[in-house]
């Protein structure tokens, strides 16, 4: 061997583990192709040459060029297509160009133009250009990988920091907050991990909205709210699909409305504007959003059920005050007298009730017995049967005649009643000297006055009273009582006691059972009369207000 | 419980915010009072001192998102300064760089307000 080409030899080694030490001290791939094109130019003294890299589909993705003052653009189908491979040389003026392969395949393509010299590369050159690109093969793909593990990682840490968002909110909610303070972190947490500044957030239950936070215009969302069922936004819309009712949102800003659901149930929406940093919202944020949104509206309905819970113990405490009310409104014990004996009972379906009975002495020889029935159960029926009351008693002071008396209550009641309100009223006066029974029966279920076995019913009087003014007086009857007369006043609760089948006690089964009275006490015949309606309803929800009066006549 | 802590002090005309602990859902609010506290008294010159911060969430992000464009509007900024690298890597995630100014230290920050206001 000649001694010149030995020296060229070793410089052309010496300049190869150089470049090769230059490059594989790097991983960045800018650098790395520079370094490749330069030593080639430098090398083979061209003006002009071009790296493409191809990604994993074989399009072009990375390039760098030098020697052009602008650089040409560069076809889709390089890699795939021969034809459009030469035309681009040709276009591009290149003499040579050279695949760069690593273990998995082509990865790139280099691209040099003429020498200097107007030679031609010879079968040196294209040998040291291939040393040169084996070399950097492996430059690149080291770099190459970095990157892709870069980006692995950093979607990695995104979807940590996002699921740790998601764990610290959950654990702050499971604490019972305010409303507010949910929508507040709610808000803080999707502004910070999404960077926006506009955004909204609602919340429904029935047909009503509560705007929690908005940093939209708040007169436009309300409009945006009453114009569009919220509740059927199912699914997550992006702004330019927006349509409809909700094109409205275009104009403000919305980009992006993710309902907040419980099991598939929209309670709640949240609506974002556009993201400072410029980004899109990727499916990944659509997602985080979504979860964020769950963890909020789920704490957010327990807060309103607990609410809900609050005030459903206050009212039954209130009702709890009404029945105790309520109570003191009957006789609290019933006087002894000596020729009457009397027992009563009395029990509400509801925790308030409508039956109302009274045992007054008006003075030493007249005692009143009353029983009424207001239409309706619970609350509304305790108020009518409280104003009754006082009626009952005022109007006792005054010592009409019973007939008139009934006149009078019929239009106080009427006055003091809404569209189909009415009482069912019975009302008496025994006199206990001459034992003359004299009474009034306004649409009640008449009483029955059992003597010797046979029920006689006492049904003298006129209309329901509170359905209309009076203008058909009512009409009293007077009866001389005996000794073992029976005496019973009830509502329908007694007849009308529904078993769990809803079969009635009826009428002829308590007139078969009051008949067979005879030396039973009072007291005697209310139990008897409660075991036999027991019996008949066993453990059925009482269906109404129950109450009787069974007076007996003793001496 | 993570403790959490927020310092306020002035340099100049410029607020000095130092946060020590951890910053998440829980501490958030003590963060707002301060901003809410700022704007009260007009001062729109922030600069957050992250050194004794351990920790940040998306929520405490949230925080500084939604004052920015408070203290912008009045000639104002939040710049940040001293951030320990995990606590940066979290702002880095979500691309706070594109829309803050972040500093290696205080001075660096307080400087770059005074600046301003000078020319």
């Amino acid at each position: 061997m000649d001694r010149t080409d030995n020296i060229g030899l070793l410089r052309n080694l010496s300049a190869l583990v150089d470049f090769s030490n230059l490059i594989n001290s790097s991983l960045d791939i800018n650098f790395i192709l520079n370094n490749i094109l330069l030593t080639c130019m430098g090398k083979f003294h061209t003006t002009r040459a071009m790296v493409v890299l191809f990604d994993r589909e074989g399009m072009p993705y990375i390039n760098l060029t030098k020697g052009f003052i602008n650089a040409p653009e560069i076809p889709e189908k390089l890699n795939s297509n021969d034809e459009t491979l030469d035309n681009f040389m040709q276009n591009c003026q290149f003499a040579i160009r050279k695949e760069i392969n690593s273990a998995t395949g082509t990865i790139g393509l280099i691209f040099l133009g003429k020498k200097l010299s107007g030679e031609g590369y010879n079968k040196t050159d294209i040998e040291f250009l291939g040393t040169i690109i084996n070399i950097g093969a492996t430059a690149i793909e080291n770099s190459l990988t970095v990157e892709e593990l870069k980006r692995v990682n950093r979607e990695l840490d995104s979807k940590v920091n996002q699921l740790s968002s998601l764990f610290d909110l959950s654990k702050e909610f499971s604490g019972l907050l305010k409303i507010e303070t949910i929508g507040k972190l709610l808000a803080f947490s999707l502004i910070g991990q999404m960077t926006v500044s506009e955004f909204a957030i609602v919340i429904c239950s029935g047909k009503k909205y509560q705007i929690l936070e908005t940093k939209f215009d708040k007169n436009k969302i309300t409009a945006f709210l009453n114009n569009c069922d919220a509740k059927k936004i199912n699914n997550v819309i992006v702004g330019r699909q927006f349509k409809d009712e909700l094109t409205l949102l275009n104009e403000l800003g919305v980009e992006l409305i993710v309902p907040m659901q419980i099991k598939g149930e929209t309670k709640g929406l949240i609506m974002l504007g556009e993201r400072k940093n410029r980004k899109k919202y990727e499916q990944t944020d659509i997602e985080f959003i979504s979860s964020l949104g769950s963890i909020a509206i789920i704490s957010i309905e327990n807060v309103l059920l607990f609410e809900t819970a609050l005030e459903k113990q206050r009212m039954e405490k209130d009702l709890e005050t009404a029945r105790t009310i309520q109570k003191n409104l009957l006789p609290k014990y019933i006087p002894k007298f000596d020729t009457i004996e009397i027992a009563a009972f009395n029990e509400s379906a509801k925790i308030v009730g409508g039956d109302y009975y009274d045992i007054i002495q008006l003075d030493n020889e007249n005692l009143l017995i009353a029983i009424a029935d207001v239409s309706g159960k619970g609350v509304p029926a305790s108020l009518l049967m409280a104003n009754l009351q006082a009626f009952i008693k005022t109007i006792c002071k005054m010592k009409l005649p019973l007939d008139r008396a009934t006149n009078l209550i019929n239009d106080l009641i009427a006055e003091n009643t809404t569209m189909g309100d009415y009482v069912t009223f019975f009302w008496s006066v025994l006199n206990m000297k001459s034992k003359e029974l004299t009474y009034v029966n306004a649409g009640h279920n008449p009483p029955f006055l059992i003597r010797e076995g046979k029920i006689n019913k006492l049904k003298k009087g006129g209309m329901i009273i509170g359905f209309l003014p009076t203008t058909i007086p009512y009409e009293s009857e007077t009866i001389k009582l005996q000794k073992g007369d029976f005496l019973i006043l009830y509502t329908d609760g007694i007849t009308e006691a529904m078993d769990r089948n809803n079969n009635e006690y009826t009428d002829e089964k308590f007139e078969n059972l009051v008949a067979q009275l005879k030396e039973e006490s009072p007291y005697d015949a209310m139990r008897i009369i409660k075991e036999s309606v027991d019996n008949h309803t066993k453990d059925a929800e009482q269906s109404d207000d129950l109450t009787y009066i069974v007076a007996k006549v003793i001496k | 419980m993570a403790d959490f802590n927020v310092g306020l002090r002035d340099a100049g005309s410029v607020s000095i915010v130092e946060l020590k602990g951890y910053l998440d859902a829980h501490t958030a609010p003590e963060l707002e009072n301060v901003f809410n506290k700022l704007i009260q008294e007009n001062k729109y010159k922030v600069v957050v001192n992250f050194d004794q911060l351990n920790y940040i969430s998306s929520a405490g992000l949230g925080v500084f998102m939604a004052y920015v464009e408070t203290m912008r509007e009045n000639n104002g900024d939040i710049k940040f300064a001293n951030l320990k690298e995990n606590v940066y890597n979290i702002f880095d995630l979500l691309g706070f760089p594109l829309l803050y100014e972040f500093y290696q230290d205080e001075n660096e920050a307080i400087n770059k307000f005074n600046e301003l206001s000078k020319s």
